[in-house]
């Protein structure tokens, strides 16, 4: 460490004497510089107390728990670049590789970080093990757009003890924009399903299964498989969660949330649990559910739906992008996947898209290893100027994206299709920053009436869909998948399983063992033999009931689920 | 300085004469290798510092240990982590399926290897010979990461090999869920380590061979010995020794055996009989950010492999074989 931060302070005073030698040499050459050619001989001596924020170029480290992709020097990025020539800022950011649990895990126990970290789903492990810096001091003096942006919502981000840990991703910032493309969960089905079968209305489960049976029947030698689903790791929710959303519940999480008590239950072990498995094994006997769904990983689950065998499939929109985008880009329309909103019976409203809601229990903290925190803090807040919101989300004007003559921003079929290819919006810098930093919420509008993010502008979204897709959407009568969805009901303690348990606790607990004991049925009951299921699913009660502390787990949630809606309506 | 160097031989001969002449003794032997007791010294330090300070750690056993707190901060919570370890239904799956696999591994890693180190030996023809060797230990040289995909590929239903093989053999009807069955996942298990491991393991016997003495079977030559009395007679008998201290070696880590296979290979279906104690101590000691736990399980572990290697070790010495110690 310390001979890296040699290294690197040798690195600078190397590059500011290139530009001094530069400056002096080319006389009037610097003009363009900005404040590059601000006096640097005083910045080589040290910024000696000078109120005038520092362009020594840093590089910080940043650990992105929350996905997994290339690493990259943010500098080699284009929008980077720009960054590290208007603050001399870069980070070089490393992804998770493995079993987040772990890395993070590991980390806290060697009491060493990356400068700057997104831990995801481990944030209150670090939180709990001192290992962000408190946030509220280097706000008050370097974040003068952190406090505007984050205003609202301080009651919310301030720890128990007073603190601020990390900035969420999550803060509105304008009118709310819903996303016309479908990002959360879904049923999913292929296009060519619906062609065959002339884009018939479907509301229900049985619906949609009796439609996925007749395609199979139709073409028996294609080796179809009917319905498949991801089980991997922390993923695992993919294919429990529609127990619940199919009774029309959104994503809380674990737990039912009754709108008017703010009740919870654990729908785990209720009915609906009961008949969204047996469903699943229905499918299985008749031959068309996956059985390999128990032993892929999330890349061969990703293949599978890339391959244009799958019918259908459970999942949320953000977690299989990349398969989306390469079908796609593939350019076979009959692959590409719909999106549709079934409930177990006709009459139950669908929930799937998530109400407005603020994520308090992600974000992005720096951490006690970082030795310059006030740099990095006064990087968030430049990234939180308009400016950079949209070179953070739009990119850069004129490359990917255009503004027309009455300032409303587009982008060019060219552009939509350069965009759609992963390597480009990685190189453009897009991939990196749209996400994963102090941000306004994706729903944000920005201050000129444009969309914050360019998926919920309308002229873009409408550029974006495939002929496929577009044919599909005029069939049902609708310009935009959400039009599909039931609008979000208000719900403002949502989400449920943004509430934070305590590291240790019973509830914590009750968590691991439930999760142990569904993941361990989820395969006997999905796919147990001819007349094996009811027994199955009793034994699988009987564990269940052996958790003996569901009622508990409950109570404590639905106690913090009241005391979040008061912390947000007492403001 | 000067002081105390001349205080020394003055104190020294009122102690018992007999004290005396053991210290004396001790100091002479000492002088005489010196330079192997300091030769030695780096090591002892550096055995101390790692095996033996991090047992302080053990403390963490008997505290709800939170990181960031000074050690007087921790709260005392006595056998609390134990209980929690004993009083787990899983605790009991998990350790029949360490001790399962471990013996299967135990067993198949020791027989199998012998077998093929001994009719290495026996081959005249030394490129056969080099290029079975060579083959069979390169997989010991893939990571696990690498070889649990291609075990994977291999078993899987679709495209698998070991599918069509079977298929095509007409040993199966249809395609069969290699990974998807729990009670194949020893079997898997068991196929894979050999895979892996039987090349490297033979090594140390090839080598244990090579240092019999050539005249015994020179004078089983002349005794009109054939060839399986030889290995049975000259060849096995003369690698006794390394047999059995490795075995004692390898009893001692029964528990410890097995953690990036299984977690490579498990799933969903075949949890039941994939999870070892190591893997239970990973998701309810590091994913949960529970030291306290993790370091519970490792002092329980340490004890019973200890336990193993003393009962390894003593039943040895009664046997009037080689042994450790």
């Amino acid at each position: 460490m310390a001979k890296k931060r040699i290294l690197l302070l040798l690195l600078s005073v190397v590059m500011i004497l290139t530009v001094v030698t530069a400056c002096s040499g080319g006389n009037n050459g610097g003009n363009q510089q900005g404040s590059g050619n601000n006096n640097p001989s005083s910045n080589a001596g040290g910024n000696t107390g000078d109120e005038e924020v520092t362009q020594e170029p840093v590089t910080f480290t940043f650990f992105n728990a929350g996905a997994s992709r290339e690493d990259v020097l943010t500098s080699d990025t284009d929008i980077g670049a720009l960054y590290a020539e208007e603050t001399g800022v870069s980070f070089q950011i490393e992804h998770l590789v493995g079993d987040v649990q772990t890395k993070i895990g590991t980390m806290i126990a060697g009491g060493e970080y990356p400068d700057v970290l997104v831990a995801d789903t481990e944030i209150d492990k670090v939180v709990d093990a001192g290992g962000f810096i408190d946030l509220t001091d280097l706000i008050e003096e370097h974040g003068p757009n952190i406090k505007e942006v984050y205003g609202p919502y301080l009651n919310l981000m301030t720890d128990e003890d007073g603190s601020i840990y990390f900035l969420p991703f999550s803060p509105q910032v304008g009118e709310f924009v819903p996303n016309p493309v479908i990002d959360q969960g879904a049923f999913w089905i292929q296009q060519r399903v619906l062609k065959e079968f002339d884009y018939p209305e479907m509301t229900t489960l049985d619906e949609y299964f009796d439609l996925i049976r007749q395609y199979a029947e139709k073409y028996p030698n294609e080796d179809l498989t009917g319905f498949t689903s991801l089980t991997h790791d922390w993923r695992f929710f993919a294919i429990t969660n529609p127990a619940n959303h199919l009774a029309g519940f959104p994503n809380d999480g674990a737990v039912m949330v009754d709108m008017e008590t703010l009740e919870t239950d654990d729908w785990h072990n209720n009915e609906e649990m009961k008949r969204w498995m047996q469903s699943l094994n229905e499918l299985y006997l008749d031959g068309l559910y996956d059985e390999t769904s128990f032993v892929n990983n999330y890349d061969q689950y990703l293949a599978k739906l890339t391959s244009g065998k799958v019918l259908g499939y459970f999942d949320y929109g953000w977690q299989v992008n990349q398969a989306t985008q390469n079908l796609r880009s593939a350019g076979n329309g009959d692959f590409e996947y719909f999106p549709l909103p079934i409930v177990f019976e006709e009459g139950i409203t669908d929930q799937y898209i998530d109400p407005p809601s603020f994520i308090h229990n992600r974000g992005i903290g720096i951490t006690t290893s970082a030795e310059n925190p006030e740099r990095i803090i006064q990087f968030f807040d430049y990234l939180l100027e308009e400016q950079n919101q949209i070179r953070n989300q739009w990119g850069i004007e004129g490359l990917t994206y255009e503004v027309d003559e009455n300032g409303r921003y587009y982008r060019t079929q060219e552009q939509i299709e350069q965009l759609r290819d992963n390597q480009y919006k990685q190189d453009v810098g897009l991939t990196y920053f749209e996400y994963y930093w102090p941000m306004w919420s994706q729903t944000s509008t920005l201050s000129d009436g444009n969309a914050h993010s360019p998926g919920r502008q309308p002229e873009v979204a409408q550029l974006d869909f495939t002929e496929a897709e577009l044919e599909a959407l005029s069939q049902y009568g609708v310009n935009t998948f959400s039009e599909m969805f039931a609008a979000p009901a208000d719900r403002p303690w949502y989400p449920a399983w943004s509430i934070a348990l305590e590291q240790g606790s019973q509830e914590q607990v009750y968590e691991q063992r439930r999760e142990d004991i569904v993941k361990r049925y989820l395969p006997r009951l999905v796919l147990a033999e001819e007349g094996q299921f009811e027994s199955e699913w009793e034994s699988y009660l009987s564990e269940f009931d052996g958790l003996d502390y569901t009622e508990q787990y409950e109570e404590y949630l639905t106690t913090k689920l009241k005391e979040k809606v008061e912390a947000i309506s007492g403001e | 300085m000067q002081h105390s160097a001349n205080a020394a031989p003055a104190v020294a001969p009122q102690k018992s004469p007999k004290a005396s002449s053991g210290t004396k003794h001790f100091l002479k032997m000492l002088m005489k290798q010196r330079t192997l007791v300091l030769m030695s010294v780096p090591f002892v330090i550096w055995l101390f510092i790692f095996r033996y300070l991090p047992v302080w750690g053990w403390t963490l056993a008997f505290q709800d240990y939170r990181p960031g707190r000074s050690f007087s901060e921790q709260e005392w919570v006595g056998f609390k982590h134990f209980a929690f370890l004993f009083q787990d239904d899983a605790f009991y799956r998990v350790m029949r399926n360490t001790f399962a696999m471990s013996f299967i591994n135990l067993i198949l890693g020791f027989v199998l290897a012998i077998t093929l180190a001994v009719l290495l030996n026996e081959l005249k023809n030394i490129v056969f010979k080099r290029v079975v060797q060579t083959i069979s230990y390169m997989p010991y040289f893939l990571s696990w990461v690498v070889a649990a995909s291609i075990i994977m590929v291999a078993l899987s239903p679709e495209e698998g090999i070991v599918n069509q093989v079977l298929v095509g053999l007409g040993i199966i009807d249809k395609p069969i869920l290699w990974l998807g069955e729990a009670s194949y996942f020893w079997g898997i298990f068991a196929a894979s380590e050999t895979w892996k491991n039987l090349g490297w393991n033979t090594i140390v016997y090839l080598a244990a061979i090579t240092m019999i003495d050539p005249a015994q079977y020179e004078a089983a030559d002349i005794d009109g010995a054939n060839r399986l009395q030889k290995i049975w007679h000259i060849t096995l008998p003369g690698m006794k020794p390394v047999i059995i201290v490795l075995l004692i070696l390898n009893i001692g880590q029964v528990l410890e055996t097995g953690f990036e296979a299984q977690y490579l290979l498990k799933n969903p279906a075949n949890m039941d009989f994939a999870e070892t104690l190591e893997l239970f101590v990973l998701r309810w000691g590091i994913n949960f950010g529970n030291y306290s736990f993790a370091t519970a399980a490792g002092i329980f572990k340490t004890v019973i492999s200890f336990s193993l290697l003393f009962a390894a070790n003593s039943l040895a010495k009664r046997m009037g074989q080689e042994r450790l110690f």
